[in-house]
């Protein structure tokens, strides 16, 4: 009992002590949670001076390349190992697009009343079929001369040029032409992609990718910081989006106006358009985008001016109104000004009343232009920093 | 830039002698054998210092002396009386020849009814106007020198040294109105048109868009303006400029809107509806609440373009900002929701806002007669679609006995005509004795 006592007291007695200012193994222990909690409070700050950019938009709607056009721009751009890593991926896509062609002109000829268009002659059965099988191994072969000149003859068969006609659904990348043309180039024992083919290599996104970047001001002065978030489209990857989608500077979004006639990758039964619509209907109405800005990038205008001359509007459900008014240039921009007001039609609909005060602008965009991609991105830029100002009263 | 210069002390030169005016005056030194002459000389120099003088207008610091007391305005030709004052010509002979015979100043009886021209004091107003005159051209001339050097500027420079010379121009052409001519005449207006475009920075477009508003701009700029490229771009700087860049964009597109050229296309934008509807609720700057309310009016009157207006939202935030308008803006927003009212989604739009029919009510017999005729057709309008719900809610706020006041009054007959018909409308599902409470005009209703 006595014993029992004593710890009683002994504990009393550390009890007592504790009470004290701290002894010294307790004052280290203080000293560092109190320098973590510096640090986390000057982190904390040093990010509210960055903004948070994302790009979104559907599958192939160009924001990849928007992603790889910045690093460009504003960061040390490419270096060789980087430009080397693409060698696969561009060799890849090669293989990818001819497989697509040969066995989609295939297809056409049991599916189409005039079959006999797209039954690829006979000299170039026996390579077709091996290029088709090469393009369904998990691990492509480099792309020597002399399979590039398999694939280059193959191209050039008029049934191949049929179905490449009726890409659209088929689901022919849209850097295929481009790939084509440079077999030669590309297929080179020492070969190293140009950032042009960097730009329109194709790599279906999955997960996050992000880059810090400052975009230089005239007077070399540097400007805002950005970070800047690119996203896989597909719809499986969607669902990761929503963990991105707190404090949100600006989205930008991308919409490839010249898939009007084209289906998804993922669910061949979807018009492109319409799930872009719906896509864009449902990023506006999120709640955490109460206050951010929307950039949209109507992008691959290249590829819509073409098209539109061709394929007219309407086969779109969404643009079922539209009436050609010209021909040529005019009709162009005629038919762009369309898309345009449909696409603010969808951003005033189901944006709610008070929330039309947030920042709202339609860029025109051929996201492998550089030049059109910096131009862009400087009055992004502008009316970021403007907003900013406002929003601090001091515009 | 060169800086403007204020006319040193001026002196007078001529014969050789340079006088200092305070000199010339206070010792009475008839100054300048140059300008004198016979009455030739005098009379043709008395056309240009009219024309001078009015060129110049208004001049600040003519000295006293040279000022008629009659009109109060320099004298061209001065004469003096016997009294030795000295008056306009037109103006003494006007006063003598209607009979009466005192100097306007002195009051005292003229023994002699002659008017002298004073020659000297000519010579020294023709002599200080002359000078102002020289300077006030040469002055123009370096403004309109340096207008030019601006525009050839522009031509060259991008960036900051853009915003720059475009801002510096702006200035020019506000306060100067020979600027304006100059701009036009070397293909200013061309040039400052051709900057705009969908790459067109917020600063660039934002000054140039100052500069187009303050010049006249004819059929080819307009329709150049008109491109829808150049539309966005003025519609983005509406809706992100500051209230100055707001106003001066609400200007161009009523600009552009009086042409004939003009198709109702161009402004059907849902950006710029909802920009303008925005400027207008702005309370920090009236000046902005009018532009936007007088543009959206104009649109308005084009039908087609009615729907969209609708469709922003316009009808509830118009109603809502009623009561917060000051009598001259409550005529244009009055006027906005009856053209609305024409349109089926505007009058449901009007009958499911509930502060309709409130404050429909309390701007009858409040304002104007129009505010009383416009107020007055948007409740029938929301009364017609709605008999059962609104008549009721209309009568319990008061709107029985506003129309009485309606008709007692003086208004137009067809506005009484309404009014009686209106009411009629409402008392339909009321018993005559319970009607005829509702129509005591009580405190709270006033």
């Amino acid at each position: 009992m006595i014993f029992m006592l004593a710890i009683v007291l002994h504990s009393m007695g550390s009890f007592c002590s504790r009470q004290k200012p701290y002894n010294e193994a307790d004052a280290e222990e203080n000293e560092q949670a109190e320098e973590i909690e510096r640090r986390i409070a000057r982190e904390t700050k040093a990010e509210q001076h960055i903004h948070k950019l994302l790009l979104l938009g559907a599958g192939e709607s160009g924001k990849s390349t928007i992603f790889k056009q910045i690093k460009l721009l504003f960061q040390t751009g490419f270096d060789e190992a980087e430009l080397r890593s693409y060698t696969s991926v561009i060799h890849a896509n090669v293989y990818q697009t001819i497989k697509i062609l040969f066995d989609g002109a295939k297809e056409l000829t049991q599916n189409e009343s005039d079959s006999s268009k797209y039954v690829v002659s006979c000299e170039n059965k026996d390579v077709g079929e091996k290029l088709s099988d090469i393009g369904s191994r998990l691990d492509y072969p480099y792309l020597t001369k002399e399979i590039a000149n398999e694939i280059k003859t193959l191209w050039n068969d008029a049934a191949i040029q049929e179905a490449y006609s009726r890409g659209n659904i088929l689901q022919v990348p849209d850097c295929a032409q481009y790939f084509m043309e440079n077999l030669e180039r590309l297929s080179e024992t020492d070969y190293v992609p140009t950032k042009e083919d960097v730009l329109y290599a194709r790599v279906r996104t999955t997960g996050v990718v992000e880059i810090q970047f400052s975009p230089v001001g005239e007077s070399r002065k540097s400007g805002e910081v950005y970070r800047l978030y690119d996203v896989g489209g597909q719809r499986n990857e969607r669902r990761k989006w929503i963990h991105l989608f707190e404090g949100v500077r600006a989205v930008i979004f991308c919409a490839a106006i010249s898939e009007y006639d084209q289906m998804l990758f993922e669910d061949e039964t979807k018009n492109r358009m319409m799930e872009t619509k719906e896509l864009f209907d449902w990023v506006l109405k999120q709640a955490c985008f109460e206050k951010t800005s929307f950039m949209l990038f109507l992008n691959k205008f290249d590829i819509f001016e073409q098209k539109v001359q061709k394929v007219p509007l309407n086969v779109c459900e969404w643009f079922k109104d539209y009436q050609p008014m010209a021909s040529g240039k005019q009709e162009v921009e005629h038919a762009y000004e369309f898309v345009k007001k449909k696409f603010e039609e969808l951003y005033f609909q189901s944006t709610k009343p008070e929330r039309v005060d947030r920042v709202f602008k339609i860029y025109r965009t051929t996201a492998l232009d550089q030049k059109l991609v910096k131009k862009t991105f400087k009055l992004v830029d502008e009316t970021l920093r403007r907003r900013n100002l406002i929003e601090a009263g001091l515009l | 830039m060169p800086q403007y210069q204020q006319p040193p002390s001026w002196r007078l030169e001529g014969g050789g002698q340079i006088l200092d005016l305070e000199t010339a005056v206070k010792d009475g030194i008839l100054g300048g054998g140059g300008g004198g002459g016979g009455l030739g000389g005098a009379a043709g120099e008395k056309v240009d210092l009219k024309k001078m003088i009015e060129e110049l207008e208004p001049v600040e610091d003519v000295p006293s002396v040279f000022i008629c007391p009659i009109s109060l305005e320099p004298m061209v030709d001065p004469v003096t009386l016997c009294t030795g004052q000295t008056y306009e010509r037109s103006n003494i002979l006007k006063w003598l020849s209607m009979g009466h015979l005192t100097c306007p100043t002195t009051m005292q009886e003229l023994w002699d009814d002659a008017v002298t021209p004073n020659r000297t004091l000519h010579q020294l107003i023709h002599a200080w106007f002359s000078q102002r005159y020289l300077h006030f051209k040469k002055r123009s001339e370096d403004v309109q020198g340096r207008a030019a050097e601006l525009l050839e500027t522009l031509k060259k420079v991008k960036g900051q040294a853009r915003v720059q010379a475009l801002k510096e121009l702006q200035k020019m052409v506000v306060n100067h109105s020979s600027v304006q001519n100059t701009v036009a005449d070397s293909g200013g207006i061309a040039l400052l048109t051709s900057l705009l475009g969908p790459f067109t920075s917020h600063a660039v477009g934002s000054e140039a868009i100052g500069i187009l508003v303050n010049l006249s701009l004819d059929s080819e700029a307009m329709a150049n303006l008109m491109q829808p490229a150049k539309i966005s771009l003025v519609v983005d700087m509406l809706n992100e400029g500051t209230i100055d860049t707001k106003i001066n964009c609400t200007r161009l597109i009523e600009m552009l809107m009086g042409e004939k050229d003009f198709r109702s296309e161009i402004v059907s934008s849902l950006s710029l509806l909802a920009g303008l509807m925005r400027l207008a609720k702005d309370r920090r700057h009236p000046n902005g609440t009018l532009a936007g309310l007088s543009l959206l009016k104009t649109i308005c009157s084009h039908e087609r373009v009615r729907g969209l207006i609708v469709s922003v939202g316009a009808v509830s935030q118009l109603v809502e900002l009623l009561p917060n308008l000051s009598h001259e803006y409550l005529e244009l927003a009055l006027r906005i929701l009856d053209d609305l009212s024409t349109i089926p989604e505007g009058r449901v739009a009007l009958k499911d806002c509930p502060q309709t029919i409130p404050n429909a009510v309390r701007l009858l017999m409040r304002v104007s007669e129009s505010c009383t005729r416009y107020a007055l057709s948007i409740l029938w309008a929301v009364c017609k679609l709605a008999p059962d719900e609104c008549a009721s809610l209309a009568v319990e706020a008061g709107l029985a006995a506003k129309l009485l006041l309606v008709i007692q009054s003086g208004c137009s007959p067809e506005l009484k005509q309404r009014s009686a018909e209106l009411l009629k409308l409402c008392s339909l599902n009321y018993t005559a004795t319970l009607f005829i409470s509702k129509c005591k005009l009580t405190r709270t209703i006033q």
